[in-house]
């Protein structure tokens, strides 16, 4: 058997050392304060020396775990309560968080977010939603505004989407739901959804890839039979994009406002009404206000701070 | 002594294994080596002063959103930055391919581990097994040697020394690298 050396080469103290030191299980106070005054305010040093006691222990015989399941949700409360160094960045983590997430965009804010079940969201602008995962179900509860999810197959745990009365179950597929006034939008892009109203007496309306309903109090209206590109069109938002075609300006500038802090305001009735078309940034209402002015004969007015009115254009007219 | 093992042993557990995914996530994204660096320093140094721990519900993404946005910062600061960086740097927070999920690289970098204590200069690496395989304490194999405790402890120092450098070098290294730390460690 080979004897180890007895006298290796000196060697500074380094987070090593203190790690085999550690190791040993042999610690005095000395040691302690030794290790203390070693570490002092240097980070480097503070964050070296965790990072080499956990590769070290990398070695150990026992297994790797994975990582653990999620607390239960007064855990998480807790640790809101008593790491307040650590808020700033749990904001990001929160969407690991498997249970009672909520989430909210601003104004001209997409987000796209993956959920732990292999499901991604992508929450439209000025929207509002709360995840909740169990074991048996999957359940969104849209607030405000629109989403659109793109639902893992789980066969035992349905996807249900609520906003107001009304429902929106999936099992495996693409669809997104829209609060509107007078109604809920949905839309599908891929596979199967059932929804149905709370207040209905008739069984859920089942709507494949394609189909865009408005569900209201009493009914479930089709907007889409599908097969024209529309609902894809009416999804444009998710890669940051605006599809206008046959909106009529009124229409188009509701939808700017909805991404924009930029208000756009189309009072005059002689304009209103007017078709549009093309596809445009979401982010770029003055693009959208330039090819205006270039296309038809509009008149823009910018006296009012975060505001753009456009009327006809007076000197147009013979 | 024990408060830090124990911290070192949730950082074992939870966050260590994605290390080098972190890294190369942001790797990718075009940061720096000295920005990753010390964005990962930033996080592990956060970790390190935490009161406690326990309460954090998924470590691994508590971690990476303090690195990644210390990194966000370090990107806010520079003159010039693509503008796809930042975008896709904030809105990569929600995943496009998050860094820390994958329980496979775990057992890989595991794996890479053991090759690593195979690796390392004889003595050495007689130690390091007794002590890591076979989990004796250092005071066992210094009386199953009959050397001091201290002189086994040098050799742990020296083992950790190299499986850390190994570790950081990635592991891509491969037989080559682990040889040149080898000799390194031979020299001092």
């Amino acid at each position: 058997m080979t004897h180890p050396h007895p006298h290796p080469p000196p060697l500074t103290p380094d987070a090593a050392y203190w790690a085999a030191r550690m190791d040993s299980g042999e610690w005095s106070a000395q040691d302690e304060a030794a290790l203390r005054q070693w570490l002092g305010d240097d980070k480097a040093r503070h964050a070296e020396l965790l990072e080499t006691q956990a590769c070290w222990m990398m070695l150990d015989q026992a297994e790797p775990v994975a990582e653990t399941l999620p607390s239960p949700l007064w855990r998480r409360r807790r640790f809101l309560a008593a790491a307040a160094a650590g808020v700033a960045a749990m904001v990001g983590a929160a969407r690991f968080w498997p249970r009672g997430q909520s989430f909210a965009t601003r104004t001209g804010e997409i987000r796209r977010v993956p959920l732990n079940d292999g499901s991604v969201m992508m929450i439209n602008s000025g929207s509002e939603l709360a995840v909740e995962m169990s074991a048996h179900a999957r359940n969104i509860e849209l607030a405000r505004g629109e989403a659109w999810f793109q639902v893992a197959k789980d066969a035992t745990r349905p996807f249900v989407v609520a906003a107001g009365d009304v429902r929106a179950k999936a099992v495996g597929t693409a669809f997104a739901v829209r609060l509107r006034e007078g109604g809920v939008e949905v839309n599908v892009t891929e596979g199967v959804v059932q929804t149905w109203g709370m207040g209905h007496d008739s069984a859920p309306t089942r709507l494949t890839a394609g189909e865009r309903v408005l569900v209201t109090q009493n009914a479930v209206v089709f907007l889409d039979r599908g097969g024209d590109g529309s609902t894809e069109q009416a999804l444009a938002w998710r890669n940051g994009m605006i599809d206008l075609s046959g909106h009529t300006l009124a229409e188009a500038a509701a939808e700017f406002n909805r991404y924009n802090t930029l208000q756009i305001v189309v009072n005059d009735p002689r304009v209103a009404g007017e078709r549009m078309a093309g596809i445009f940034r979401i982010d770029d209402p003055r693009g959208f206000i330039a090819a205006l002015r270039d296309g038809f004969a509009l008149q823009v007015d910018n006296s009012q701070p975060g505001e753009v009115r456009i009327t006809a254009k007076e000197n147009g007219r013979s | 002594m024990e408060d830090r093992l124990a911290r070192a042993r949730w950082v074992r557990q939870h966050v260590f294994p994605h290390d080098l995914q972190m890294r190369n996530w942001f790797r990718k994204r075009g940061i720096s080596e000295d920005d990753i660096n010390e964005a990962m320093q930033e996080a592990y140094y956060r970790i390190a002063k935490l009161d406690e721990v326990e309460p954090i519900a998924n470590p691994g993404a508590y971690f990476f959103s303090i690195a990644r946005n210390f990194a966000i910062q370090r990107l806010k600061q520079l003159p010039v930055v693509p503008f796809e960086t930042l975008s896709e740097m904030d809105s990569a927070h929600l995943g496009m391919e998050s860094p820390i999920d994958e329980t496979v690289h775990i057992r890989l970098s595991y794996d890479k581990v053991r090759a690593m204590i195979a690796a390392l200069p004889e003595r050495c690496r007689a130690i390091v097994e007794l002590r890591k395989v076979e989990n004796w304490s250092q005071k066992e194999i210094a009386q199953h040697f009959g050397i001091t405790e201290k002189a086994v402890e040098k050799q742990v120092w020296l083992g950790i020394r190299a499986v850390r450098e190994a570790w950081r070098k990635g592991e891509s290294a491969g037989e080559a690298r682990l040889e040149a730390i080898e000799r390194r460690g031979m020299k001092r």
